[in-house]
């Protein structure tokens, strides 16, 4: 029979504190407390305007982008540095911390390129070395096959599903430890959907997976725990097969079978 | 709800509807059609006028002498006895034309008469006209002197225009070193300020002030900005009426354009590209430099065609700041330093356009001058708009996004 | 292409099987030691139950778990309501070999004999290679044979009736204590609701081949 893996063997490499979050005067997310252990899979659920975007983009800091949005309170720590810290240098934490989009992004260079440029704004110049981790990222993400015949040109004559599978693999190019998903498929049929579930099945178990979906059924098929968020706060944080199965919270219940709202 | 019980009638009928929208299409069709046309016939006019200067009949069929050398006095030679004769012929039709208005319209008869001769004498005038122009003599400075021998003046008439003859070599030279160097600074500058406000800056009171300024500037008719480069450049930088000052002035006159649309090619690059290179490492400025500006050169490109056509056809701000009437040495001729190339003044295009329309007594020399000189100036314009079409074109192929 | 969960659907076949195995095998040692009158098979039988009834809590438990996570459709919920409703049937199939291992312990106990051993040899040859067949046709995905097995019930309930009308009558009553009479009508009843257990599980295995809920 099916068992998922004890979670008491893994270590916490997220935990977050009392986080509370505003964009100006409006707050957005509400003393926020989860611990997120390491090589799984947790799935953020919610309905529209319950700050699971929101709370994905605070774990490598994406919000400061816009101008009004501040932390009020609370941390993040990350493999025990708060994120947050004044010390700490956020280009850096993008780097172990890596993020894949709702609406695919690959830049408008070629395939090999596209994966290269991770590196290539460090500085990595080695032909040979780029050429290794450009395979290994294209295979990792298994569109290795797909794509190995034509590496040189323009990634935006891909299928969307491909090109989401080429910006994991390129967000996986800078060898991230935590991988931030926001709705990767949701704009992707549902063959593409398929190759995106089994990759990040293939992924967890070298790095860890944050995804936000608010396809309920995606995320009962690839997260071992999953976060029921509502209007900010946390509603319940457990294993999948306990949220979906036998949820604590009568507001999961009611919005895991669908009669919410 | 209920189903509409509407009948289900969708088949055409004659109603006024329908013709009113046949008319508005027809209308919106011949008002641009009009426009063209009036288009059209300027650049027909000018170019049938200015031909006239530009070619000549025998290989290699360029007037190669009209592109190269300055502007000359011209010498005409009319042969004296048909230039006498068209004189008695003229004065004859002017008489005529004056009884002919004495009588007015008492005496049909006779007015119709007088009408007749009139027609007659003008055919004759026309005839010797062909003539004289056939046989008449014309010599610029250059080859006036290099006669061993002038013509002799029993056998013709002599008179001399200014301006008429020679070419506009230096003003092509000068307007097109105005042009480059203006653009090139108005580029730099445009595009650093269009970087700062697509990509840095804050909504806030202080942005909407940046705005307002570009939006004013680029209302700023154009001799105000002629007057303050010759206020700044010219008198209290002491730097004289100078190349350098010609291209501040029409930099500046450039900028708001460049702005505008630079800022707008930078807007349009989508958020994504921005995010997915920081969310990968990248410092704001490299993302922005790798993600951003080479996408938007086309933009910027076109921004730079429509700064080059506000730019080189204009007079004002050239006239008191870098642009003379006449100069006779080349811009890179007796320069005693370096430094001196930026120092001195040019002649310009409009500005000579300018000076041949107004300055100078109206013929049919003068004309040919003028029509010459607008038809070059097209062409140049022209030329410096499709090279930077192209140069967009080729940059959009290799940064297709 | 295969998605990582449909491992979970070959685990439910295998754990379908098993059970199976076990009611079958459960079962034979009922009748065996009933036939043979061995006491040692007997005790076996009704130890087999416990294992029997927790494998059904199991694949219970794993359908409902599939259901939930997984959002099956066509074939695959066919195959879990087959699971449910055929788990079922072989846990109640066992039951009966249990009730049929503990009567004869009784009347090995009391007699040390058993009584029509002809007809209900018969008889459960008959139900256990329908029960056998079955979970063959299960594995096999053979719909013919499926429909052969459910013919086969109706030989069963008639051999069940001559037995409970031959143990009925005033012959057979000739001993003052009638019990091991009583005990060895309901042995044979409980091979007749074996039968109709192996009849329902070919008609599950229809309906999962066929998906038409009229064969159930």
């Amino acid at each position: 029979m099916h068992t998922t893996e004890s979670s008491e063997t893994l270590n916490t490499i997220i935990e977050v504190k009392d986080f509370n979050f505003a964009y100006g005067e409006s707050q957005a997310l509400f003393d926020i407390d989860i611990d997120i252990k390491e090589k799984e899979v947790t799935a953020f659920i919610g309905p529209s305007g319950c700050g699971k975007s929101t709370f994905l983009r605070c774990f490598n800091r994406m919000n400061d982008l816009i101008d009004i949005a501040r932390i009020k309170s609370g941390s993040i720590n990350i493999n025990g540095i708060n994120i947050y810290d004044d010390s700490v240098d956020v280009i850096e934490l993008r780097k172990h911390v890596g993020m894949v989009f709702q609406k695919s992004n690959p830049f408008p260079k070629s395939i090999y390129e596209n994966i290269a440029y991770g590196l290539r704004i460090q500085g990595v110049k080695d032909k040979s070395k780029l050429d290794q981790v450009v395979e290994e990222c294209l295979r990792g993400a298994a569109i290795w096959d797909e794509v190995k015949d034509r590496l040189h040109d323009s990634a935006l004559g891909m299928s969307g599903g491909q090109q989401q599978r080429l910006c994991i693999a390129r967000a996986l190019a800078v060898k991230p430890k935590i991988l931030l998903m926001d709705e990767p498929c949701s704009a992707l049929d549902p063959i593409a959907t398929a190759k995106v579930e089994e990759l990040i099945h293939e992924l967890k178990k070298d790095y860890t997976i944050i995804i936000v979906t608010h396809n309920m059924q995606q995320a009962a098929r690839v997260s071992d725990k999953t976060a029921f968020f509502y209007l900010g706060k946390l509603i319940e944080f457990d294993q999948t097969d306990h949220i979906f199965m036998q949820p604590s919270n009568p507001q999961t219940e009611a919005y895991v079978s669908g009669r919410f709202g | 709800m209920q189903a509409s019980k509407q009948k289900f009638t969708i088949h055409k009928n004659d109603s006024q509807k329908r013709y009113f929208e046949r008319f508005l299409s027809a209308f919106f069709k011949v008002t641009t059609y009009l426009i063209i046309a009036l288009a059209g016939y300027i650049f027909v006019n000018i170019a049938y006028n200015g031909s006239k200067a530009l070619f000549i009949a025998e290989a290699p069929f360029i007037n190669i002498d009209f592109l190269t050398q300055k502007p000359q006095t011209l010498h005409v030679y009319e042969p004296k006895e048909i230039y006498d004769q068209i004189s008695q012929l003229k004065s004859a039709i002017l008489e005529l034309k004056t009884r002919r208005e004495a009588i007015g319209s008492s005496d049909a008869q006779a007015s119709r008469e007088i009408q007749n001769n009139i027609k007659v004498l003008e055919a004759q005038v026309q005839a010797l006209d062909q003539k004289r122009k056939a046989d008449r003599l014309l010599y610029s400075d250059q080859q006036h002197r290099a006669l061993a021998q002038e013509p002799d003046q029993s056998l013709y008439h002599y008179k001399n225009y200014a301006y008429s003859g020679g070419g506009v070599g230096p003003a092509i030279i000068g307007t097109c070193l105005l042009v480059l160097g203006s653009i090139t600074i108005a580029l730099i500058l445009g595009v650093l300020c269009a970087t700062y406000l697509s990509e840095y800056s804050k909504p806030g009171p202080m942005l909407q002030l940046i705005r307002l300024s570009i939006l004013n500037l680029s209302g700023v008719p154009s001799i105000v900005f002629g007057l303050f480069g010759f206020g700044l450049f010219v008198l209290l930088f002491d730097w004289g009426v100078s190349m350098l000052a010609g291209w501040l002035t029409l930099a500046i006159m450039a900028l708001p354009v460049i702005i505008t649309a630079s800022e707008e090619s930078m807007r349009a690059i989508p958020k994504g590209f921005r995010e997915g290179s920081l969310a990968l490492g990248a410092s704001k400025w490299t993302a922005i430099r790798t993600n951003v500006l080479p996408y938007a050169l086309p933009g910027i490109l076109t921004s730079s065609i429509m700064g080059i056509a506000r730019v080189a056809g204009e007079t004002a701000p050239i006239m008191f700041t870098a642009a003379y009437a006449l100069r006779d040495r080349l811009p890179w001729e007796g320069l005693e330093n370096g430094s001196d190339f930026f120092f001195q003044g040019v002649m310009a295009l409009p500005y000579h356009i300018y000076v041949v329309s107004s300055k100078i007594p109206q013929n049919e020399y003068t004309r040919n001058m003028q029509y010459g000189a607008a038809l070059v100036f097209l062409i140049i314009v022209g030329f410096f708009a499709l090279s930077s079409i192209l140069l967009r074109a080729k940059i959009r192929k290799r940064y297709k996004w | 292409m295969k998605r990582y969960f449909h491992d979970e659907l070959e685990q439910l076949r295998s754990s379908l099987i098993l059970i199976g195995e076990k009611a079958a095998h459960a079962g034979r040692l009922a009748i065996d030691g009933y036939l043979e009158n061995d006491l040692e098979k007997t005790e076996a039988a009704i130890a087999l139950d416990d294992e029997i009834d927790a494998l059904e809590v199991e694949i219970d438990r794993a359908c409902v778990r599939y259901i939930t996570l997984r959002s099956p459709v066509s074939t695959d919920v066919r195959l879990i309501f087959v699971a449910i409703k055929a788990s079922h049937d072989l846990e109640r199939a066992g039951d009966e070999a249990h009730n049929i291992a503990k009567r004869t312990r009784n009347i090995l106990l009391r007699d040390s004999k058993t009584l029509c051993t002809e007809s209900i040899a018969e008889m459960s040859q008959i139900a256990f290679s329908m029960m056998q067949d079955a979970i063959t046709c299960f594995l096999d995905e053979d719909c013919e044979m499926a429909k052969r097995i459910i013919a086969r019930d109706e030989e069963v309930d008639k051999i069940n009736k001559e037995n409970f009308l031959r143990l009925a009558s005033k012959d057979a009553s000739q001993n003052q204590d009638n019990s091991t009479q009583i005990e060895t009508i309901f042995i044979s009843k409980s091979i007749e609701r074996i039968a109709d257990h192996a009849k329902n599980l070919a008609e599950e295995v229809i309906y999962l081949l066929e998906g038409d809920l009229d064969s159930i």
